[in-house]
């Protein structure tokens, strides 16, 4: 079932499907919903990343609930609609929890998951579950290495350098506050509220991106 | 004219994304039975509260868990929205209008606003004040819009307290109103001790309290169709 879930996946449009095991890390209103597959997209500009993202997800949902499973979708950070009740509980979860977990990268120095193949050039969604897929290996350092690129171009200076590890999750990797006003000051002087040079420097989301340009 | 059969279908298809939590199926369900002309109310009561009376029994049952229920609820809703512009006014003999809101400093709303989906089912106007609201803005929006009943939900007992004055500033301003509390903190005790007219008893109850009066308001609604046969 597993494979051919993410089959399903993949041939749809999805860049990586890993599944997690989260026995033990739910709290108690989800706990019975203790795997979770995490999807991610190629972030690619300019595309409908979003829909792409939420059409994978339905169709997961459908997979699962068609053999009879539970599911709860988590949907994507930028499609949370707030007056729904269900969006009560989108909080108790997140998508690079999912993602790290299910093996699909690392959390990197800027804070984001860092896919060995993406880079931070993923958006995520997890659809949680009481089926019994078997978990993907998950990764448990970061990976990065003595690479620096995102500090030393972060703008605000907010990236601190720590590392994340799943033993310390709550290390501070990014000042979000120094990120956020930085953010708010150049949306008030050119109209863009996003940075996202720690986005763009990382080598790993280059290197995937500079072999696209070279096939085309 | 639409058939019966057309009819026992659709609202088999209502009941079943409720029960489905399937919103996408709900509205496209809601919407056919606009389309074939259907009436409203029966969709509603019918379909997709038969559909949830279901779940609550599946809840008790616990077959199905908060995140299930709370996902019926949204798909009850997508369909709600579709069928209630069309929705003639229910003879209940209980219209009115509601104010409701979590009270200062309390942010948990999850049982505030199934309440509140309980009153908009039951053709209430509803006043929702969100959560975390100032005092004060009870008693005025209560002055100023005149309901009927006020509903106030706490789920800490720092914040439970905050109740009290609302209750007291309310029947000072306005003997005639009938207030209703709600939250984890508060029992029978507490509603009795501050005043209130009515208690539910905490978030998950409130789910099931909710749907039990959907299901009775069910029931008036047939017993008032009864009379009027005969």
């Amino acid at each position: 079932m597993k494979t051919s879930l993410k089959r399903e996946l993949l041939d749809h449009g999805a860049a990586v499907v890993g599944i997690a095991g989260l026995r033990g890390y739910l709290s108690g209103e989800i706990s019975h919903l203790d795997r979770a597959v995490s999807i991610g997209v190629d972030r690619k500009l300019n595309e409908d990343t979003l829909s792409q993202l939420v059409s994978l997800q339905k169709r997961a949902v459908r997979f699962l609930k068609a053999r009879g499973h539970r599911t709860l979708a988590i949907p994507p950070d930028s499609d949370r609609k707030k007056d729904t009740f269900i969006s009560k509980l989108y909080s108790l979860f997140n998508h690079k929890m999912a993602a790290t977990s299910a093996g699909l990268g690392w959390i990197g120095k800027n804070g984001l998951l860092i896919s060995p193949r993406y880079g931070p050039r993923l958006s995520l969604a997890t659809v949680l579950t009481d089926a019994r897929l078997k978990p993907d290996a998950p990764v448990e350092h970061c990976l990065c290495g003595e690479c620096m690129l995102c500090i030393e171009h972060c703008p605000s200076k907010a990236i601190t350098g720590s590392e994340w590890s799943r033993s310390s999750p709550f290390a501070e990797l990014v000042k979000l506050n120094a990120c956020r006003s930085h953010k708010a000051a150049k949306r008030a002087t050119d109209n863009k509220p996003n940075c996202g040079l720690c986005i763009n420097i990382c080598p790993y989301g280059r290197r995937n991106s500079d072999m696209k340009n070279a096939e085309r | 004219m639409v058939t019966e059969e057309k009819k026992a279908e659709l609202l088999a298809k209502l009941r079943n994304a409720v029960i489905q939590y399937d919103e996408d199926t709900a509205k496209e369900a809601a919407q056919e039975a606009l389309d074939v002309g259907m009436e409203a109310n029966d969709a509603i009561f019918n379909g997709l509260v038969s559909g949830m009376v279901e779940v609550g029994k599946m809840f008790e049952a616990q077959e199905y868990f908060v995140p299930e229920l709370l996902m019926c609820a949204d798909a009850l809703y997508a369909g709600l929205d579709i069928l209630k512009p069309h929705v003639k006014q229910l003879d209940l003999g209980v219209k009115g209008s509601v104010v409701i809101g979590t009270v200062e400093g309390d942010v948990h709303d999850i049982g505030k606003n199934i309440v509140k989906m309980m009153f908009d089912v039951a053709g209430f106007t509803v006043y929702d004040l969100g959560r975390d609201v100032p005092l004060d803005k009870f008693v005025q929006e209560q002055l100023r819009t005149d309901s009927d009943l006020v509903c106030l939900s706490a789920m800490m007992t720092t914040t439970m307290t905050g109740m009290k004055k609302v209750i007291d500033d309310l029947r000072t301003r306005n003997p005639n109103v009938k207030i209703m509390i709600g939250g984890a903190p508060v029992s029978q005790d507490v509603a009795d001790k501050y005043g209130a007219d009515g208690y539910a008893k905490d978030a998950t109850n409130a789910l099931k309290d909710a749907i039990n009066m959907i299901a009775s308001l069910k029931k008036m609604k047939d017993e008032v169709e009864a009379k009027k046969a005969k």
